[in-house]
């Protein structure tokens, strides 16, 4: 008797290119490429947010310290804030997702590949625009321009105007990225692979794709009033004459908000895979994990408000943000329930990107919790643009983003590649970044809650008694700015020097894993009928009961009983 | 913070029952998490066990965490409540704000507040209030969004061009307590600091009166500079 073909992966070489290396980069449509191009330029803007965040603390090292001019500060500040939200955070969350998510599906392709072409273009466009802007006036506004402030009364210089354009330009990109994830995980799943059965972290992206197709267009809109105001004589935030400064708040906030809600569906989304990938479980309860992710996505977007209860607005809604924010309690408690439920009961194996991601469940926990008190509307009164929320906003972000973005780096990098990143200096890089996170922003929550430091002041005086506290963050935020640079150096050595990895080097039960790494153009081969959320476990089951049944039918040809 | 008035008070009565319950999050979390990891290393040969729960638990766990949110929305609330309320004047405060609060208009410009009494009088930096007397401050600006922040005394509040802005605090006791703005106004945000002065109710009539005088005084001369001619 003989056994039928068991299931293989058929494959032709890499076809040679007649064209060079970056023309191909250039005008690729794939999604793999792009979202490591995305991913890529990410990393490179971490590196260089982390060096503007360590001028800034430099200047902030001692009292009345002249390090950086006023004029100097507020410029590093607005460049740190755009560059870690549009240029690092947000594509590196979208990097991942548009690498990652189509494979998950297990699509050949995305659906829109030249719309997501023209994102990533339109990204590379901002990021130009606004690091061009050291040739002559970098914006000055602040990380959120507060209008009127951003208006051309007070900031005449054209700092403001290359700020809106290269966000703008990003943004858009970002939106063209999502409407493509959205179509590609709508039109384009594999054969059986019903939304109950889609990945975690794909139901993340297509979650976070849909968000930016909401908030996205809002924040285009307020930055095409802020132009034609700076540039057209407008009024729509200036005070009198029908505008309103308060409108840019609302906006902006819609916009920030829902893109501070997105980094944070990203990391647990790829938490939620790793950490049962690690365990050799299934996720528990994904269904209620996956509804929790959607919750978080329109609650947390509806707290906008939250960041303007200090301004003139209704005391209903201030209470009505405060409702917005506390319902998250039962969203974010649920996911992190399930996640550490999954770790019971589990088999942990404690390789880097689990590491990572429990690091990262660890300090979003924190930076939530300090989030949670500055919702309630009395507390706020206090707490609001102090460094305690500085330091609320950077445990969530850089949990998230960095800790959480490096848990999936980790994680991901073989199906990139092909190669393993480097273990140790993956734990060393883990350590260094939280003890640069908690030394680093530990000290800011106290300094804002005892003494009410402020937020964006490029000084501050000797009698405020904040020194220590700033001296403890600066050293901080250096040893932070160590590990993330190791991080980087680790993935740019392991990109040629990485131990090999298999198609599939952490056994992983979702389709990218399927596929060889780094996959072919067109994803797959053949295609396995999907039957349940874990379609390689079902393989994996079904090759074993095969072999096991062939090895006894081929034991009993050998030895047949006499 | 030092609260020295009735709403700073409740502020942070408020602000100590959310780090309670943030600790409360923050502690349970990382217990949890941290005895998982510890319990459930790998172990050669261990096989994965499945846990039971399904429907029932989530819902369990998802009412434990409305009930926490939803008490603390109801404190929030309540504490929130009593901060906003307007303090009444007492004994020994300033006897013309008895009816009603004393109204002090208070302007942010880039980068000094102005504050305007009742009388006419003004002073830059430093507002002089009675103790023990229901203030009402009205917060402008002139230009861009500042935010007028001393913490010890009242919440802190945004002054945004073409709004009023009322914030009304009482201190309890004479003395000066510092404040800044904490909104991003531009060069010299840092240094756009402010205080106040909490005197007996008898200095401040005095106060305002020799700083009224004194403004008059000093316009006057510039007047009479400026009819002979004096000025360049």
């Amino acid at each position: 008797m003989s056994p039928r073909p068991r299931p293989e992966l058929v494959a032709e070489g890499y076809q040679v290119s007649r064209r060079p290396r970056w023309v191909e980069l250039a005008t690729t449509a794939d999604h793999k490429e792009l979202g490591q191009i995305l991913i890529c330029g990410a990393l490179g803007f971490l590196f260089i947010a982390a060096v503007e965040l360590v001028l800034m603390r430099l200047q902030l090292l001692v009292p009345e310290n002249t390090f950086l001019s006023p004029v100097g500060f507020n410029r590093m500040l607005s460049m740190y804030g755009a560059t870690s939200i549009f240029l690092f955070a947000v594509p590196f969350a979208l990097g991942f997702f548009y690498f990652v998510a189509p494979l998950q599906v297990g699509a050949r392709g995305t659906a829109l590949p030249r719309l997501g072409q023209t994102g990533v273009a339109l990204y590379a466009a901002g990021a130009t625009i606004l690091y061009a802007t050291f040739l002559f006036t970098p914006p000055e506004a602040g990380i959120n321009p507060l209008a009127p402030l951003s208006e051309t009364a007070f900031l005449s210089n054209n700092g403001v105007d290359a700020w809106a354009t290269g966000t703008g330009l990003a943004t858009l990109g970002f939106v063209f990225l999502a409407i493509n994830l959205v179509a590609t995980l709508r039109m384009m799943r594999a054969p059986g692979m019903a939304w109950r059965r889609v990945p975690v972290f794909a139901w993340a992206a297509a979650v976070s794709s849909w968000l930016l197709v909401v908030i996205g267009p809002v924040f285009l809109a307020a930055l095409t009033m802020l132009m034609i105001d700076r540039n057209y004589e407008g009024i729509f935030f200036a005070d009198g004459s029908g505008g309103a400064p308060l409108l840019w708040q609302h906006l902006s906030w819609i916009f920030f908000t829902g893109a501070y809600m997105l980094l944070l569906i990203f990391a647990f989304g790829a938490i939620a895979e790793i950490v049962a990938t690690f365990s050799r479980k299934p996720l528990f309860n994904r269904n209620v994990v996956m509804a929790s992710l959607a919750a978080v996505a329109v609650l947390g977007t509806l707290a906008w408000m939250q960041n303007m209860l200090t301004a003139p607005i209704g005391i209903g809604w201030q209470y009505f943000a405060m409702l917005m924010s506390l319902a998250l309690v039962v969203p974010f408690g649920l996911i992190l329930f399930n996640l550490i439920a999954t770790l019971i009961g589990g088999t942990l194996q404690m390789r880097a990107p689990v590491l990572y991601a429990i690091g990262a469940i660890s300090m979003i926990s924190i930076g939530l919790a300090g989030e949670l008190v500055q919702s309630l509307v009395g507390a706020a009164w206090h707490l609001h643009n102090t460094t305690a929320a500085t330091a609320a906003t950077h445990f969530a972000l850089i949990g998230a983003a960095v800790l959480g973005g490096f848990a999936a780096l980790h994680y991901w990098f073989p199906k990139m590649i092909g190669k393993t990143m480097g273990e140790t200096l993956g734990r060393i890089s883990f350590w260094t970044i939280v003890t640069g996170l908690l030394l680093g922003f530990v000290p800011l929550f106290l300094a804002g809650d005892d003494q009410g430091q402020v937020v964006d002041a490029y000084k501050y005086f000797d009698n405020a008694g904040v020194t220590a506290y700033n001296v403890i963050s600066t050293i901080g935020v250096l040893i932070l700015f160590v590990g993330i640079l190791l991080t980087i150096l680790n993935a740019i050595f392991s990109r040629t020097n990485g131990p090999g990895a298999g198609h599939d080097p952490w056994a992983g039960d979702t389709l990218e894993w399927f596929t060889l790494s780094p996959p072919e153009p067109h994803n797959f081969d053949v295609l396995p009928d999907v039957r349940s959320p874990r379609p390689l476990r079902d393989i994996r089951e079904a090759i074993g009961h095969r072999t096991r049944r062939e090895q006894a039918a081929a034991a009993r040809e050998s030895h047949p009983v006499a | 913070m030092a609260p020295h008035s009735p709403g700073t008070d409740q502020i942070d009565t408020l602000l100590e029952i959310g780090f309670i319950a943030a600790t409360i999050l923050v502690v349970a979390i990382n217990a949890a998490l941290f005895f998982a990891v510890r319990r459930f290393r790998s172990q050669r040969g261990a096989a994965p066990r499945q846990l039971l729960g399904g429907r029932g638990l989530q819902f369990r766990v998802g009412a434990v965490l409305t009930i926490f949110a939803a008490l603390l929305f109801v404190l929030a609330v309540v504490f929130t409540g009593k901060a906003r309320q307007a303090p009444g004047t007492g004994d020994a405060g300033l006897a013309s704000a008895k009816s009603e609060p004393l109204k002090i208009k208070a302007t942010g410009q880039q980068w000094l507040w102005r504050y305007d009494y009742p009388n006419g009088a003004f002073s830059y930096y430093k507002l002089v209030v009675p103790a023990d007397t229901a203030v009402t401050l009205e917060l402008l600006s002139t230009d861009v969004v500042h935010t007028w922040n001393v913490n010890d005394l009242a919440p802190k509040a945004d002054a945004v061009p073409g709004k009023t802005h009322k914030v009304v605090f009482s201190a309890d006791d004479e003395g000066v307590f510092e404040g800044d703005s904490s909104t991003l106004s531009g060069q010299a945000y840092a240094p756009m600091r402010t205080a106040v002065e909490v005197v007996s109710p008898d200095e401040y009539e005095e106060f305002v009166k020799t700083q009224l005088s004194d403004i008059e005084e000093a316009q006057d001369r510039v007047v009479s500079l400026i009819e002979e001619g004096k000025t360049p």
